[in-house]
């Protein structure tokens, strides 16, 4: 598979460290977090295995024109737009729980609509933009924070404060049957495969997903989720781990870079991961966009010979998203991604039917050829 | 139309200049008859190639066959051409009712001149001259190739100004070349003076910031891009060429990157990268710190930038743009003046100013110490034209952070690479990480 697949589906991943992921899993830690985990990683590699073969049959094409090819209107116009939704509120999750990160730890005086405009405004532009530079931007900005993400997991796993002891006894729990709320929002990091449904159209040569590729995700994803879970664990103990509400935050603020410029890590993981949330919500809202110019022609609305039409969705986005920043607080947010997540471990699975009937149509419409 | 017609109209078109010369030349049965602008011409040339001739061959016929067998001889094309050649320094020649152009132009410029922009220890020292013939045959003398292609054409209504398209046929970014040919001839302009001027001229953005060709002056930089599969400007009069598609990285790199040791020129563009970081990043980081997060550096350098702010009156944002104005002020002044008043704007502005500044207390010690730092390292940066973008995306960032704080520091550097990435230089995506050993993959593209 080309190195733009593994971008996105590694951002998903690293991008719900600091979203609520972590915490969800924390607050179960004595209730099956562990063996859901576990689950979630294999079933997770399964649901990327099934994903990216499925497009790999089909180079260059997206999910909409697979959908529009073969099944009838009634049909793909409500689900294309479902899967706007899906992915609005995927990029709006990360957004409002940058939004609230931000309030707290960087600028706790500036108004709240300011800190999530900064933000949208930021992002709208990456929404215009063709997919293949969506990919560029997001391999230009992973080359320059990645390496600064990975020393913070090297340092946070080296520190002299994290207690191994707390991890060991932590994984003692693995014999805990599997807890929904866990499993599924530890399936989600596995989610970022579903923006094949657009960025497909990128990869018009033949690619191959083969064992080498099966197992290098796998290895990924263990890594990233165990060490979501456990180095929170290590640095907070157990006791009382659930009432954090963000832990990788108070444990990059644990960390501290005696000799550097910037002594709290706090701040470099801050901007750094705003960096990631930035690309996450941008590939979101992208396809998101991209989903929405399947239903409607927006190049037909015109002022001036301006064309505005464009302009349309994500202006609506904007205005939603900013009224969810002010409606909610911290712990609805919580739950409503918590629900989320639910869902959409149901809808992923359910794509794979649809999956085998455009298979079985494409074939079909190939033999009467 | 008859020999006779098309010198009557020369002669129309030329009515109002007293600067062309005819003459007839009759001697022994034989004459002929020419006509040329005087202060086109090598009056040597003339003498020694077709007056001295005229008198010493035996007939006419003999002559014609002279004529028509010397390099700088010409069939007569449509009689705007003629017109065109006569002002660009050939002269019309009559023999036995026949007519012919003969090129004798007298060019001052066609030295090879030294590098004067693009400054190089290693490098080529030499730089394109202003005229178009030497420099392609700068060119040509350099490139070895029978692929090499040149394509000719005249620009600019009013000053008809000779242009040419310097590619490698085998080579060339074929989609590229189409697009710059087709906007080429689509240039509507009275006067074209440089060949510069294609870079607004052939983008079709109003507002651009990013340089979409490379301006360049010395040979050896040229047929890199040549080989490169570049398609390079040239311009008669004009010293420096361009060269499309451009990416990103172009502007990051020097000729000397490659007669560097491995080892040096990786430390050098690394050098390079982070001057242009500072220069991009220092100025909003020092607004963004000192106003909104001061928390964010360690104690004892927080306290240090404050206690160096101390009795500064302005906000943070008003420092910086403040001695940032000044600075560029310094710069732009010390372009434009003459070489023995040029040491004094320096010492003025820097060391004076410098010094002033932080003793009236308008500005900190270390905001001092962030504009020289900003300033040496936008010289940094090799090509000019993205020092001077670079120099306005800064002054966004600055704007931006002021308004946002550290976060929107991030999110403004976020968006410039967004930018980046987002535009196009004649179909190349702007900025994008190639993977050079897969040539393959760069050549088909994704997309």
């Amino acid at each position: 598979m080309s190195r733009y697949f593994y971008y996105f589906v590694l951002i998903n991943m690293v991008a719900n460290i600091i979203a609520s992921v972590p915490s969800i899993l924390l607050r179960h830690y004595n209730e099956g977090s562990v063996s859901a985990m576990v689950l979630a990683t294999i079933t997770g590699t399964l649901i990327i295995t099934v994903y990216a073969k499925f497009f790999i049959q089909f180079p260059g094409m997206t999910l909409p024109d697979l959908l529009k090819k073969t099944t009838a209107k009634w049909f793909y116009v409500p689900l294309i737009l479902i899967m706007t939704v899906v992915w609005f509120i995927a990029g709006m999750i990360t957004l409002i729980t940058f939004t609230f990160l931000l309030i707290r730890y960087l600028t706790p005086e500036m108004p709240i609509i300011l800190i999530s405009l900064s933000i949208i405004l930021s992002v709208i532009l990456g929404c215009l933009i063709k997919t293949d530079r969506v990919l560029y931007t997001v391999e230009i900005i992973m080359l320059i924070t990645f390496p600064l993400i990975i020393y913070i997991f090297f340092k946070a796993s080296t520190d002299a404060n994290i207690n191994w002891n707390f991890i060991k006894e932590a994984t003692l729990f693995i014999n805990q049957m599997p807890n929904l709320e866990s499993f599924t929002s530890s399936f989600y990091l596995f989610l970022g495969v579903g923006n094949l449904f657009i960025f497909n159209r990128f990869f018009n040569i033949k690619q191959k997903f083969g064992w080498k590729q099966i197992i290098s995700i796998f290895f990924i994803t263990i890594l990233t989720l165990f060490t979501t879970y456990f180095i929170p664990i290590g640095f907070h103990g157990t006791s009382e781990i659930e009432s954090l509400v963000y832990p990788w935050l108070q444990t990059s603020d644990s960390l501290r870079m005696k000799y550097s410029l910037i002594e709290r890590v706090l701040f470099v993981f801050l901007l750094f991961y705003l960096c990631i949330a930035f690309l996450s919500i941008l590939i979101h809202w992208h396809v998101a966009v991209e989903y929405l110019k399947y239903l409607f022609t927006f190049e037909k609305i015109k002022v001036k010979d301006v064309n505005i039409g464009i302009l349309i969705p994500p202006a609506i986005f904007t205005v939603i998203s900013t009224y969810f920043v002010q409606a909610l607080n911290e712990s609805q947010l919580f739950r409503f991604s918590s629900i989320f997540y639910m869902i959409l471990a149901g809808f992923f699975p359910c794509m794979i039917l649809v999956f085998f009937y455009i298979k079985r149509r494409m074939k079909y419409a190939e033999n009467t050829k | 139309m008859n020999t006779q017609e098309t010198l009557l109209w020369i002669n129309e078109q030329f009515s109002h200049t007293n600067e062309l010369v005819q003459k007839t030349l009759e001697y022994e049965q034989k004459n002929i008859a020419y006509m040329y602008i005087k202060s086109l011409i090598d009056n040597e040339m003339l003498q020694k190639t077709i007056i001295k001739p005229f008198f010493e061959m035996a007939n006419m016929e003999q002559f014609k066959l002279y004529v028509q067998a010397l390099p700088q001889f010409e069939e007569v094309p449509a009689k705007e051409q003629v017109l065109l050649e006569i002002m660009n320094g050939s002269i019309l020649l009559e023999i036995g009712n026949e007519l012919c152009l003969i090129d004798l132009k007298l060019s001052k410029n066609d030295e090879v001149s030294s590098a004067s922009v693009e400054m190089t220890i290693h490098g080529s020292q030499i730089a394109l001259s202003d005229n178009l013939l030497t420099n392609l045959n700068l060119i040509r003398s350099y490139y070895r190739q029978p692929t090499l292609n040149i394509e000719y054409m005249s620009l600019g209504e009013v000053n008809q100004q000779k242009v040419a398209i310097v590619y490698d046929t085998e080579k060339v970014n074929t989609q590229a070349l189409k697009l710059i040919k087709e906007k080429l001839q689509r240039v509507d302009k009275q006067v074209i003076s440089a060949a510069n001027q294609f870079n607004n001229y052939l983008n079709d953005k109003r507002f651009s910031l990013f340089p979409q060709m490379i301006m360049t002056e010395p040979p050896d930089r040229i047929i890199y891009n040549i080989a490169g599969g570049k398609v390079v400007i040239l311009q008669d009069g004009s010293s420096q060429c361009l060269a499309a598609p451009v990416v990103f990285f172009d502007f990051m790199n020097t000729m000397e990157d490659d007669y560097h040791t491995v080892i040096i020129s990786t430390f050098l563009r690394l050098l390079r990268y982070l001057g242009f970081f500072i220069s991009l990043l220092l100025p909003s980081i020092y607004v963004g710190v000192t106003s909104y997060a001061p928390e964010v550096f360690r104690t004892e350098l927080a306290l240090t930038v404050a206690g160096s702010r101390m009795g500064v009156p302005f906000s943070s944002f008003v420092e910086v743009l403040f001695m940032l104005f000044f600075m560029e002020l310094l710069l732009e002044a010390s372009i434009r003046l003459p070489k023995a008043v040029s040491a004094t704007a320096t010492t003025v502005g820097g060391l004076i100013l410098g010094t002033a500044v932080t003793e009236a207390s308008l500005a900190s010690n270390i905001m001092v110490i962030i504009v020289s730092a900003v300033a040496i390292s936008t010289f940094v940066i090799p090509v000019n034209e993205m020092a001077f973008a670079i120099r306005i995306v800064r002054l966004l960032l600055i704007v931006i952070t002021s308004i946002f704080g550290l976060a929107g520091l991030t999110l403004g550097f976020l968006v410039f690479i967004l930018y980046l990435t987002s535009l196009d230089s004649y179909g190349e995506p702007y900025l994008r990480v190639y993977n050079y050993k897969k040539n393959k993959e760069r050549s088909e593209g994704h997309l």
